[in-house]
């Protein structure tokens, strides 16, 4: 039905990431829309099928098109469903998502590592006294909240630093937590943003691992891995069990008074909305309250911010299936970062973390950019930032 | 004045018509239905959703704060549309319940009564607001040529068709006004714009009539017929569209509100 609704004005087109870097419009909503219909009623010929794939996979599934359609089109859904449809139709998606996918299917993690090496940042951390206190293994300790830290945080040397400084914030806050650790599963959500049909079936798993292990609370550090959680797992994972993005857990602390950033930290940053936090979940506000807590710290908002932040193109797997889009994509974003002046780029979330360095990369640029947790961790105990978990999980390995 | 011919024709061709639209919807209908994930319960209509809803179908405020223009335009297609055929439907519905004198009196009210110059106007006023909605839509696509222009020559279409049924319902007006002048004519304000004489027409005023009814009406008609098939059919879906998604994301507890105007495209 919203194949026919779309008015076809092509608002989607103007404000859509990826058609900027690549302006057919088979990219944008409107022609997928337009195709889909087509695909539906009379069928298309060999090359527009081409030209459709290529639209539908050359997106990283953002939600700007939704928010700016007059008609409210739940596009990037549509674009999910549309992807499984096709696989269930025996239409397969990239080879590079294949891959990924097979990964998180057959390893419980996007990386392909075992999973005993999971909760090892932790262990690490400890014994490089990054944290206060050891964090438990859920097994061993069923606190009353359970900190998920994701594939990337947990596997990515490169990303662990935002577990260790998420665990360590926690601990500041004195909250009971614990970890999952080799049981933590992969949130499978990369599985529906790239349309495999097996998404419902590995939700329904993880929703009764947690069910089973009693979990009431979950504190996730990724925004995808909250967009999982949070929202595709509705009507999945009963709302007894409370997903909460991190952000939205630490500027409570913060608010309540268990975490007091006292440190100034002397910066102009702006700030990075994630898609899955922001347009997918309307979490704008309480990452900002957590820069604004800062002393020291001013935030200076990007030409487009919150409902309009620009997508850095590392969801729905675009950076598999596209990867020199997706850092066009990044690029312009880092460029609209420089516009403000400000001397680095924050975000809640690990994978626009990595994808915005791609883009750092492209440009050249001196932008530095930073996980959330850095700018709390360097205003709260600056012994446990970025530089320091770096050097002391370097010496850990080659130690 | 009327030809019987035509009038019979006319209803043969509106019943056809509809037929053919019923038909139509309901093969869509099927469609759709095979694609919607759950059905639609009552109770999702909460009161944030009724009111996106009647901000969104009724102002269209998203389009607003995107383009004030677009929305000026869409604004005045939506509207005017929405009203002529409100009134077509009513003088319709009042002729009907006439016949078998079942209208309270309404009929002659509004048609040669105390309620003329409100028909006058309200028809008039709306005609110039669908005018001026086609006309400002037809300057965007070709003199202002934005880069969202979408190259699909029956919504062009479409919009020529609205544009010359409106012309053609005010050519019609006026030569009913010339055949049976009335002192309530001023009411038409638009109307008395494209009196016969004006053109230089004095004579064959029936047989002009006739043809521009033909024209007006049943182009007027085959719009059923072809709303299956054009934009127009969004004009159906579109609130129905906004509706449900509203609801959804009221269930996922993700629904939007953005205060558009404050930002615009990068590009
Ligand atoms: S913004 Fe919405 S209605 Fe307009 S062309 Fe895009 S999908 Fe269609
Ligand atoms: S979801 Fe984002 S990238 Fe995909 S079509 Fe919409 S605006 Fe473009």
């Amino acid at each position: 039905m919203e194949m026919e609704a779309c008015a076809r004005c092509g608002e989607c087109l103007a404000w859509c990431p990826a058609y900027a870097q690549d302006p057919r419009e088979s990219i944008c909503s409107r022609g997928k829309l337009g195709s889909l219909k087509r695909i539906v009623t009379s069928g298309l010929n060999g090359e527009e099928m081409k030209e459709f794939l290529e639209g539908l996979y050359e997106c990283s599934a953002c939600g700007q098109c939704h928010i700016v359609c007059p008609v409210r089109i739940n596009t990037h859904e549509l674009w999910e469903r549309a992807r499984e449809s096709l696989v269930k139709a025996g239409i397969p998606q990239p080879e590079e998502q294949i891959k990924h996918l097979t990964a998180i299917r057959e390893c419980n993690n996007s990386f392909a590592k075992p999973q005993t090496e999971r909760g090892l940042w932790a262990e690490t951390a400890w014994r490089a006294g990054l944290l206060k206190e050891p964090v438990r293994l859920w097994k061993e300790y069923q606190a009353p909240v359970l900190y998920f830290a994701g594939c990337t945080a947990s596997f990515d040397p490169a990303m662990q630093t935002v577990a260790v400084q998420s665990a360590r914030l926690l601990q500041e806050a004195g909250v009971d937590f614990s970890i999952l650790g080799p049981d933590e599963p992969c949130c499978a959500s990369k599985l529906r943003r790239m349309g495999d049909p097996g998404f419902a079936d590995a939700a329904q798993q993880r929703a009764d691992l947690f069910l089973r292990s009693g979990i009431g609370r979950i504190i996730v550090s990724c925004a995808g891995c909250f967009k999982g959680l949070h929202s595709d797992y509705a009507g999945i994972l009963p709302a007894s069990v409370e997903v909460l993005h991190l952000t939205e857990y630490l500027d409570r602390l913060i608010r309540e008074g268990n975490l007091t950033p006292t440190r100034n930290v002397p910066m102009k940053v702006t700030y990075h909305d994630p898609c899955h936090l922001g347009r997918h979940n309307q979490i704008y506000r309480e990452p900002r309250n957590i820069l604004h807590a800062i002393p020291g710290l001013s935030l200076i908002e990007m030409r487009r911010h919150g409902p309009f932040s620009l997508c850095c193109g590392m969801g729905g797997g675009l950076k598999l299936a596209k990867p020199e889009i997706q850092k066009k994509m990044s690029a312009a974003r880092i460029r609209q970062a420089e516009e403000t002046g400000a001397e680095a780029i924050v975000t809640p979330c690990q994978t626009c973390q990595m994808g915005l360095m791609t883009g750092t990369e492209a440009t050249s640029s001196g932008l530095k950019v930073y996980h959330i947790t850095e700018m709390l961790i360097r205003s709260v105990c600056p012994e446990a930032d970025r530089a320091h978990i770096e050097k002391a999980f370097t010496e850990t390995e080659t130690g | 004045m009327m030809h019987p011919a035509p009038w019979i024709l006319f209803w043969f061709f509106v019943i056809c018509c509809h037929l053919y639209l019923d038909y139509s919807l309901y093969r869509l209908w099927k469609g759709w239905s095979r694609g919607m994930k759950t059905g639609f319960a009552i109770r999702r209509l909460k009161m944030p959703v009724v009111r996106i809803w009647l901000y969104e179908v009724f102002l269209q405020r998203q389009l607003f704060s995107l383009s004030v223009m677009r929305w000026l335009v869409h604004q005045c297609i939506f509207w005017g549309f929405i009203s002529l055929t409100f009134l077509s439907l009513t003088k319709f519905i009042l002729l009907l319940l006439s016949r078998i004198s079942f209208d309270a009196g309404l009929h002659d009210f509004f048609s040669q009564g105390a309620g003329y110059p409100f028909t006058k106007l309200w028809g008039d006023f709306f005609g110039l607001i669908l005018f001026a909605g086609c006309a400002g839509a037809l300057a965007r696509r070709f003199v202002l040529r934005p880069v969202q222009t979408a190259h699909d020559q029956t919504d062009t279409f479409l919009t020529v068709y609205l544009l010359l049924m409106t012309l053609s319902g005010f050519m019609l007006e006026s030569l009913r006004m010339a055949l049976s002048p009335s002192d309530l004519d001023q009411y038409a304000f638009i109307g008395g714009l494209f009196m016969p004489a004006r053109f230089g027409i004095v004579a064959g005023l029936g047989t002009w009539h006739a043809g521009t009814w033909i024209i007006h009406a049943f182009s007027g008609a085959a719009i059923l017929a072809y709303l299956p098939h054009s934009k127009l059919l969004h004009s159906l879906l579109a609130p129905l569209v906004i509706a449900l998604n509203a609801a959804e994301e009221e269930g996922r507890k993700d629904m939007y509100w953005p205060k558009t105007k404050q930002y615009r495209p990068t590009r």
